[in-house]
């Protein structure tokens, strides 16, 4: 048996030294640890449909540069661009809001370097783990340069989404680390809408994190919209934590590319708390996508509800992982998980598999997976009144997964994600 | 206008269609009955172009076109309309959209400009009216928890909306209770045009008091063992189909 390749060092030498000392030393334990970690492969567990996907080469450990220029986003409302990872305030549009904070690492003061650095990692492991499981968020550990801080004091409001606008864009390759911590005080309620975008064709690695904390009653909805470039090889991890009473609610829509990985991990870790978690993945051409999801169900009480559905076309390959873990001391746990499946032709892939791991007695908890087809019988029947082929599959398609487009509560978003679902259906459903 | 010439079709290798020929006429109607099994169904799904059956033989003209050479969409927009016997529920797709993109797909054949959605919802609500399906149904998703009855209404309600020039109703009158079977034979009545021709699948007589036939044929075997008039359907009625010789077992099917 062959033994799992080892991470190149030239992952472990992070640029942008602007940075709170806190911060830089973090960073620095945080590479030290990574030295011997081992790679992934086809054997290890969580990355067995992705690992051959990695591109993990010396050429992809070079930083991108965070003054590449970019098109001011076509967005009207809050937003806060990051280009290559790094956070650019002169084409970002803060508000300013009484009990809203929004920070770059390298603007933090000590208390809030320090309150940074006790985020970071919080809610992921992003410590070395323990073989079998590999969690690339730790090279985000290693790696990341100028990111965010958003905190959002007791009791406040946002009264519109904040787009995080996360850019990828460079002339030869490299890897890009966008940092960002969230937390939201008591009762507080905030929108943010993370937006994935590249330009140009070099082969590039995007590894980001982004770590919610929601305080008591805390209120957030997180929207994640994914359309970089075919040649982006995308590694996300998002980490939820949440206390007493409140509520998440996660919105992703992702099209595929050469590698896309998301990795969302929920805690709920105070009685009352409540996620929902919706995903969308359609796929097309060779292109690849993995979700990998868990939700902890840690104390008594709380609700999650999770619902998935993927579609691949042509030789893609869509993957669905969804863990439930409900904790010894988690009685009365409410967890409904459902991931359904649509196949357009006979050469795509799709794997879905449910876990469950349920300590406590006293829990309510409910899944189904399942991997299907357009119906002939449908299609016939449209198509018998006038539809031509493409709009049957299509009305068919959408009705796969109307009902997650329409919860998204920005509109900006649902029509985003609609003209990408167009751009699909008018590769997937080419009438020849 | 339609012409059926020896046509001949299976389905999963089974043999169905055994050269059926049948001439309508524009402006006629004609009632297809026969026991069950005996391939009405598929004469009507071989018409309107399901890719599941096999044409072996044979030929379908309409109005000149040669409708085999077609595919189902434009067979459809060419004017040939099919009322499912067992329409097909599609959960999530809903009825208004559904419906508005056949209609808009027939105007772009016909070089005519899109309806708009105010346009359409106008001319939904008068043609669900007419077959007294409360317009409710229309943002419903397509057939989906509709009744029996409420399906085969909702197929009228379509044939009313497309204006077919061939409309095949595929047993619109079974499962209606007595209220609903006025409706749909009224919806049917005002499908009659001197430029449409129609062939409605029964099995009951009863039908054909509401609309009378210009003629009625007997299919059974995948052929067309009897034609005749009006009254062929009521002497079906007295008789059952024994007498013209058809197989017992098929009759006892019935
Ligand atoms: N998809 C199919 N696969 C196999 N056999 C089929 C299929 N469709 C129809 N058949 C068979 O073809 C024969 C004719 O069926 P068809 O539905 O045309 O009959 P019908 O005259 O409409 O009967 P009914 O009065 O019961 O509606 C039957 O024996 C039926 O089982
Ligand atoms: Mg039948």
């Amino acid at each position: 048996m062959k033994t799992a390749p080892m991470l190149s060092s030239a992952f472990l030498q992070p640029a942008g030294q602007a940075l709170p000392t806190t911060l830089l030393a973090l960073r620095f334990d945080r590479a030290s640890s990574l030295a011997d970690l081992l790679l992934p492969t086809r054997r290890t567990e969580n990355w067995k449909y992705s690992a051959k996907h990695l591109k993990l080469t010396d050429e992809m450990a070079s930083s991108l540069p965070s003054d590449a220029s970019v098109e001011a986003a076509d967005i009207s409302g809050y937003t806060v661009v990051l280009v290559n990872g790094v956070v650019r305030p002169e084409v970002s549009n803060y508000p300013s809001i009484e009990g809203l904070s929004i920070q770059r690492f390298s603007e933090l003061d000590v208390d809030d370097a320090a309150l940074a650095a006790d985020l970071i990692g919080k809610s992921i492991s992003d410590q070395p783990a323990k073989s079998g499981s590999v969690n690339l968020s730790q090279l985000n550990g290693a790696r990341f340069e100028d990111g965010l801080l958003i905190q959002l004091k007791p009791n406040t409001v946002l009264d519109q989404p904040l787009f995080v606008i996360h850019h990828t864009t460079a002339s030869h390759s490299g890897s890009a680390y966008p940092r960002i911590l969230v937390a939201v005080g008591r009762n507080s309620q905030l929108t943010v809408v993370e937006d994935y975008v590249s330009s140009g064709d070099c082969s590039v690695m995007v590894n980001t994190t982004t770590e919610f904390n929601l305080d008591d009653g805390a209120n957030v909805t997180s929207i994640r919209l994914n359309t970089e470039g075919q040649a982006v090889q995308h590694m996300g991890t998002t980490g939820v934590r949440q206390q007493r009473s409140s509520r998440f609610e996660s919105h992703s829509v992702g099209f595929g590319g050469t590698l896309r990985r998301h990795d969302l991990h929920v805690r709920l870790e105070g009685e009352g708390a409540e996620c929902k978690l919706n995903g969308v993945v359609v796929t097309q051409g060779t292109q690849h996508y993995d979700n990998h999801t868990t939700i902890e169900h840690v104390a008594a009480n709380c609700n999650s509800e999770e619902t998935y559905r993927n579609i691949a076309a042509d030789k893609s390959h869509a993957i669905f992982n969804g863990r439930i873990h409900i904790h010894q001391d988690a009685q009365k746990s409410n967890a409904n998980m459902s991931n359904k499946n649509l196949l357009l032709t006979n050469g795509a892939e799709i794997d879905t598999k449910p876990e469950l791991e349920i300590y406590a007695d006293d829990v309510k908890c409910a899944h189904g997976a399942t991997i299907g087809r357009l119906d002939d019988e449908s299609i016939f029947y449209l198509v018998s009144r006038g539809l031509s082929r493409r709009d049957a599959k299509v009305l068919l398609t959408m009705a796969f997964i109307n009902e997650l487009v329409d919860q998204i509560p920005v509109e900006q978003v649902r029509e985003s994600a609609n003209i990408g679902l167009n751009q699909f259906f008018d590769q997937a459903f080419q009438e020849v | 206008m339609l012409s059926i010439k020896n046509l001949h079709a299976c389905v999963e290798g089974k043999q169905i269609l055994n050269g059926i020929n049948l001439e309508i006429k524009a402006g006629e109607v004609h009632a297809i009955m026969g026991p069950n099994g005996s391939g009405k169904s598929t004469l009507s799904q071989v018409l309107a172009g399901n890719e599941a059956f096999d044409v072996t033989a044979g030929e379908v003209f309409l109005n000149g076109d040669n409708l085999l050479d077609l595919a189902t969409e434009e067979r459809a927009r060419e004017g040939v309309f099919l009322a499912f016997q067992y329409p097909v529920e599609i959960p999530g797709v809903s009825n208004l959209q559904f419906l508005r993109t056949a209609v808009n797909a027939m105007r772009k054949h016909h070089s005519k400009e899109d309806m708009n959605a105010a346009e359409f919802m106008k001319l939904a609500k008068e043609v669900s009216k007419q077959v007294d399906l409360d317009p409710a149904f229309l943002k419903r998703g397509v057939n989906e928890g509709f009744s029996g009855g409420e399906k085969k209404r909702n197929e009228i309600m379509q044939a009313l909306l497309l204006q077919p020039k061939l409309a095949i109703l595929d047993e619109t009158d079974s499962g209606l209770d007595i209220d609903a079977l006025k409706v749909v034979s009224d919806g049917v009545n005002a499908l009659r045009a001197p430029d449409r021709c129609i062939i409605m699948i029964t099995h009951y007589q009863r039908l054909l008091d509401h609309i009378v036939p210009d003629y009625v044929h007997v299919l059974a075997d995948g052929k067309i063992i009897k034609s005749g008039s009006a009254e062929l359907a009521l002497e079906l009625e007295a008789k059952g189909y024994g007498w013209l010789g058809i197989k017992d077992e098929a009759v006892a099917n019935q």
